[in-house]
């Protein structure tokens, strides 16, 4: 009895979904349970806020990307998902994503509150496709404890790449076994090439990794593996960065504050022990910015009601709510003047001078290229392969990777 | 109807389930990766006409005037309308240089502008309707999509693409070392496993249970044993060997993964061995003890030539494993100069976005394994024992 009166109930509630208002859904990869309840309470004070649209969360964990893909090509996506910037040109080059620039138009939608360097990000071709949600940008993460009990000045805001360097020689005759942690990922070698005042790509979108001050910043990341300076998180028996400085194998790390929670929660006691500061500087100062939008699925039915809600999840109202929940930075600067967390000043100021991950190329697919540069980078590590090889290699076959499909 | 024709309908109507979800699942999809091999298809391409826009938007967006804004005319917009750049980046559709062309020459801008300013075009209309509307001649050209056949250019590619080599060279490599050493082992397994030990059924268990394991969780316990303060390096430790970080260099991961393919499907064909042993008649074995022979005498002698049809079933079967191999290769082999066939055709596919190229490259493993197997039944002919 009890089952058939859960059924009953439960097709009411559909008629009623079905009948009475617009179901508008939202995607995206599942957060921490924090994000989980932070966008959960988003969703919901928008539904409780109007009675016309009914939002509804639809997280998809596993390859977000690849699952989106595939149900946009059924034309079965959901109505308003996760964009990373990172993937944001091939979807948006594929007219995939629906033009904002005219309901931004028509309802005086400000845009300027964002961070110039989010909303260009989302940008394809002068045209708006989505809002940022948050955004990250990298800083350097150290052990105090380590720094003091090898009598090592902390890292601060001057540092250059080359003082940098030198404090991890002085932590490694210090006794340091593995002074720093990195990976062989485009994305942390990128900050480098342009703090050095080096170019990834040139003006033609080719690649421009024989520029000598890429090559510099290239010989730089490279080298710091090869002489014994830093170590994969993997050889010191962790996954991912965030754990590899967590467990107190090494005493820096240059992550985002997706390691804040991470560390404050399974590492309390390394995080007892953290400050961060901004990565060194070298001609300029640098940060990667990751950042993910909320974007509309061109082939909706309801374009109107999905850009309600579109607006809600990234106004100052819905993303204050966002912030105040889970912590993140926010991709509006009112709402950045209000976080005062002494934690995430660091993050912030990447804002003002980072790049956004991602590389522009011809077909707006970076995936192939970054998967065959990692893969050199991590042959440099090994030194399976030397400096010059590795160059006229990317060089030679670069435009491979990301040619027209 | 006649009896006859009504019992095999009958017959076909049982068989049907099987018979669609072969139909669906397995052939339509072979024969279309075989057409999408000579193309250029693109699944994000597929629903590009099919979007609906609001065109009076998308002119607006264009021209830089709404329809209601006074002492507009078709002549004075007509200057401003530049339709590819309309096409293009308003309306939002990516065109071939025919579909170009055609735009161009037959697009009816003197329609289109009046409807504008009569505001008809207020509603959103899909693309194709659009197209069909507003197109004098050609708009069958933007009903459906249909991939550019591009003849031989994915196998061309293929050719000349360093990576698919290495990544056959590694499936090569993978099923050369894994099917003779896995075949080996699960006849061995299956020897042991007959002879009449005690808990004899609880080995053959131990042996069967890698197999019906999830590959997913396999690979993350040997994901754990591998690493560099993993289980493996300390036992290694023990005799002095420097620890090494097995899935993260390129030069060892491959081995470190064929171990444990081994010994995941080393128990599994172990069953098939058994079922082979059973089939030997054990006065064969009398005799052989009669005349003197020993364990290795009568393993080597009688039991391994009569397997023969079991051997060559095993060789086979792994074989076509080991050159599909996947799962284990996603899960932990992170360098791309360790990726399989299998492996690259995926990347090609889902994420790089090169569905036509990845399916070419799915043809040519075919034709390969196909062949290999074609060799492999030349070389031991089957019965020829009995």
């Amino acid at each position: 009895m009890k089952k058939v009166l859960t059924f009953v109930l439960l097709a009411c509630v559909l008629v009623a979904l079905s009948f009475g208002a617009t179901t508008i859904t939202v995607s995206g990869w599942p957060g921490n349970p924090t994000e989980e309840a932070g966008i959960k309470a988003v969703i919901d004070a928008f539904n409780a806020s109007q009675d016309q649209i009914v939002a509804v969360w639809e997280p998809v964990p596993g390859d977000f990307r690849q699952m989106l893909i595939t149900r946009l090509s059924a034309g079965t996506g959901p109505d308003i998902f996760y964009v990373d910037v990172n993937w944001f040109d091939e979807v948006a080059g594929k007219n995939l994503l629906l033009g904002l620039d005219m309901y931004i138009r028509r309802d005086g939608y400000d845009v300027e509150d964002f961070y110039a360097s989010l909303i260009d990000g989302f940008s394809y071709r002068d045209r708006v496709y989505g809002f940022p949600k948050d955004f990250s940008t990298l800083a350097l993460f150290y052990n105090k404890e380590m720094f003091d009990k090898a009598g090592v000045a902390y890292p601060n805001h001057e540092d250059s790449w080359n003082d940098f360097r030198v404090k991890l020689e002085e932590l490694k005759a210090a006794g340091i076994e593995t002074p720093l942690v990195i990976v062989p990922d485009v994305n942390r070698f990128l900050p480098l090439v342009y703090s050095f005042g080096g170019q990834f790509v040139d003006e033609n979108l080719d690649s421009a990794i024989d520029d000598p001050k890429t090559v510099k910043a290239l010989d730089y990341y490279v080298s710091l593996v090869q002489d014994g300076l830093a170590q994969e998180p993997a050889s010191v028996g962790a996954t991912w960065i965030g754990e590899a400085f967590g467990k107190g194998e090494v005493a820096l790390a240059m992550s985002g504050p997706w390691s804040v929670g991470y560390l404050r929660d399974s590492f309390p006691q390394t995080w007892e022990k953290t400050a961060i500061a901004e990565l060194p500087h070298g001609e300029k100062r640098s940060t990667m910015i990751y950042t993910v939008c909320y974007a509309i699925n061109r082939g909706t039915p309801n374009k109107d009601a999905a850009w309600e809600v579109l607006k809600y999840l990234t106004g100052v109202e819905g993303q204050g709510l966002w912030a105040e929940k889970t912590g993140i930075l926010a991709s509006r600067q009112s709402l950045a003047v209000l976080d005062t967390d002494p934690t995430k000043t660091a993050f912030y100021l990447g804002a003002e001078y980072g790049s956004a991950w991602k590389v522009e190329t011809p077909s707006g697919i970076f995936s192939e290229a970054n998967t065959q540069i990692n893969s050199v980078l991590k042959d440099l590590f090994y030194e399976e392969t030397t400096l010059d090889e590795a160059v006229q290699f990317i060089k030679a076959n670069y435009a491979s990777w990301v040619e027209e499909r | 109807m006649k009896e006859k024709t009504r019992e095999s309908l009958y017959g076909y109507l049982f068989a049907s389930p099987i018979i669609l979800s072969i139909l669906i699942f397995t052939i339509i999809p072979v024969f279309t990766a075989l057409y999408y091999s000579f193309t250029n298809y693109s699944p994000l391409d597929a629903r590009k006409y099919e979007f609906s826009f609001n065109p009076q938007d998308a002119l607006s967006m264009h021209l830089g005037f709404f329809p209601d804004e006074q002492g507009l005319t078709v002549e004075g917009l007509a200057e401003w309308i530049d339709v590819e750049l309309f096409m293009d980046l308003d309306v939002g559709v990516n065109l071939d240089e025919e579909q170009v062309a055609l735009v161009k020459q037959h697009l009816d801008v003197n329609r289109l502008l009046q409807d504008f300013l009569d505001g008809k075009l207020a509603t959103e209309m899909p693309l194709k309707e659009f197209m069909g509307t507003y197109l004098t001649q050609g708009s069958e050209k933007f009903q459906r999509y249909v991939p550019k056949w591009v003849w031989l250019d994915n196998f061309n590619k293929m050719l000349h693409d360093e990576y698919f080599w290495i990544s056959l060279k590694n499936a090569f490599f993978f099923s050369i070392v894994v099917v003779p050493v896995q075949t080996l082992i699960a006849v061995l397994l299956a020897v042991v496993a007959n002879t009449p030990i005690r808990g004899k059924g609880f080995f053959k268990a131990i042996f069967f249970l890698p197999s019906i394991t999830s590959s997913a969780a396999i690979s993350m316990i040997f994901m754990l044993i591998y690493t560099k303060p993993g289980i493996l390096n300390r036992l290694l430790g023990i005799v002095g060997i420097v620890p090494v970080d097995w899935l993260e260099n390129p030069a060892t991961a491959l081995p470190a993964v064929m171990i444990m393919n081994i010994w995941t499907t080393a128990g599994y064909f172990m069953v098939t061995f058994l079922a082979g042993l059973q089939s030997i008649p054990t006065s064969i074995y009398e005799a052989a003890e009669i005349d003197g022979a020993g364990f290795n005498r009568k393993f080597w002698q009688i039991t391994l030539p009569l397997l023969r049809p079991q051997v060559l079933f095993v060789s086979i079967m792994g074989f076509i494993g080991c050159m599909q191999v996947f799962d284990q290769i996603y899960f932990l082999i992170k360098n791309i100069r360790n990726m399989t066939t299998s492996f690259y055709i995926y990347q090609n596919a889902f994420q790089y976005g090169r569905m036509g190229y990845a399916s070419a490259i799915a043809m040519a493993l075919f034709v390969v394994i196909l062949a290999i197997t074609m060799i492999q039944r030349k070389l031991v002919p089957d019965e020829a024992y009995f």
